[in-house]
């Protein structure tokens, strides 16, 4: 059986738009691009404390859609406090992430979920902020709960 | 800044760039770097209806898009923008997929999209700019078989990003370094491309 294969190249647009004269360095716009951010950092980090506390009431209700809600918000505090250097608490984010998407269409387990919750709580705690042996501690404790959780029954 | 000549020029005085993401803060923050880089016009969208509504009224240049919408799927999105050959500007032009965890099952949605790359997230202005870079000077065609339009899915010629470690075990790394074994002669080069009937 032959399969039909059409090739085309479409009109790079793009290419010849970056290399027209003019424009900025790459290293200018990494420069500005950063300073953009920087710029709503505040903004963004007080909107992931509002998502972890959405995270924590829906955690604790029994809501159809609940898991793929809370899928979502997980995977919103993953991504914005990951772009923000908050790496430990984007990896709870991205735990959270994978535990919820492995209970796709159903319940989660509650006490699993919560531990997560718990953990994206303590690493938002100012006094953690300067503390990166702490916020380690804090992911390291958390990783030992996922294997117990994800250990095999008896 | 691995991966990108701090020297290289980039010129998006031009540009018309829509950028897709379902958290209005995450699209905030492509929105700054995408102003960063110099974009001309930047257009948000946060869900498939708005997005679709924008590429049916404008021309862009570049869709970044995280695909996870909550008011329909993304990745098919994408897909009938590959589809839509009858006359729409935006059907070939880049777009770059963003994706933050994904399911198993999202990783063969987003291949057969007919994107150009895909980011994962967390974004870092570095890292996009260097896609963004990477995907303008993407020589692989077009090809259009089966359901699939999109980029040839296979980077037999281009290798992977600079600076990316690629993503199968048997791609090459640079630099490649010396050989460890002498050049075969072209004798036994000759033997493997047209082996000779031996008789026993």
């Amino acid at each position: 059986m032959s399969v039909v294969v059409r090739k085309f190249e479409p009109d790079a647009k793009l290419k010849k738009m970056l290399d027209q004269p003019g424009g900025v360095t790459a290293e200018q716009a990494l420069s500005r691009a950063k300073q953009g951010l920087e710029s709503i950092r505040e903004n963004c980090l007080g909107a992931t404390d509002e998502k972890i506390a959405s995270l924590q009431a829906l955690s604790s209700v029994n809501e159809t859609g609940r898991g793929e809600k809370m899928y979502r918000l997980s995977n919103e505090v993953f991504a914005e406090a990951g772009a923000f250097g908050l790496s430990e608490l984007s990896a709870v984010a991205h735990s959270l992430c994978t535990l919820l998407a492995a209970h796709e269409g159903s319940q989660p387990p509650r006490a699993a979920v919560a531990v997560h919750v718990e953990a994206m709580r303590a690493l938002r705690r100012p006094e953690l902020a300067g503390d990166k042996a702490a916020r380690m501690a804090v992911l390291q404790g958390l990783r030992g709960v996922v294997q117990k959780f994800s250990a095999p029954g008896p | 800044m691995s991966g990108v000549d701090p020297n290289a020029r980039i010129n998006l005085s031009k540009a018309n760039v829509l950028l897709v993401d379902g958290s209005q803060h995450s699209l905030d923050m492509l929105v700054q770097i995408m102003k960063g880089f110099g974009a001309a016009e930047v257009h948000r969208a946060q869900g498939v209806i708005e997005t679709e509504r924008l590429l049916k009224s404008k021309s862009f240049d570049l869709i970044v898009i995280d695909p996870n919408l909550a008011d329909g799927d993304g990745y098919a999105l994408v897909r009938e923008l590959r589809h839509s050959t009858n006359g729409s500007p935006n059907a070939f032009i880049p777009v770059i997929l963003v994706s933050g965890h994904a399911r198993a099952s999202d990783v063969a949605k987003a291949r057969d999209t007919g994107a150009n790359y895909f980011v994962a997230k967390p974004i870092t202005p570095n890292v996009l700019l260097q896609r963004i870079m990477f995907v303008s000077r993407d020589k692989r065609p077009f090809v259009e078989v089966g359901a699939y339009v999109g980029p040839d899915r296979r980077f037999k010629f281009e290798g992977p990003p600079v600076g990316s470690d690629g993503r199968r075990n048997n791609d090459l790394k640079s630099p490649l370094g010396t050989a460890d074994e002498p050049n075969m002669s072209q004798n036994e080069i000759d033997m493997m491309i047209k082996p000779q009937r031996v008789m026993l």
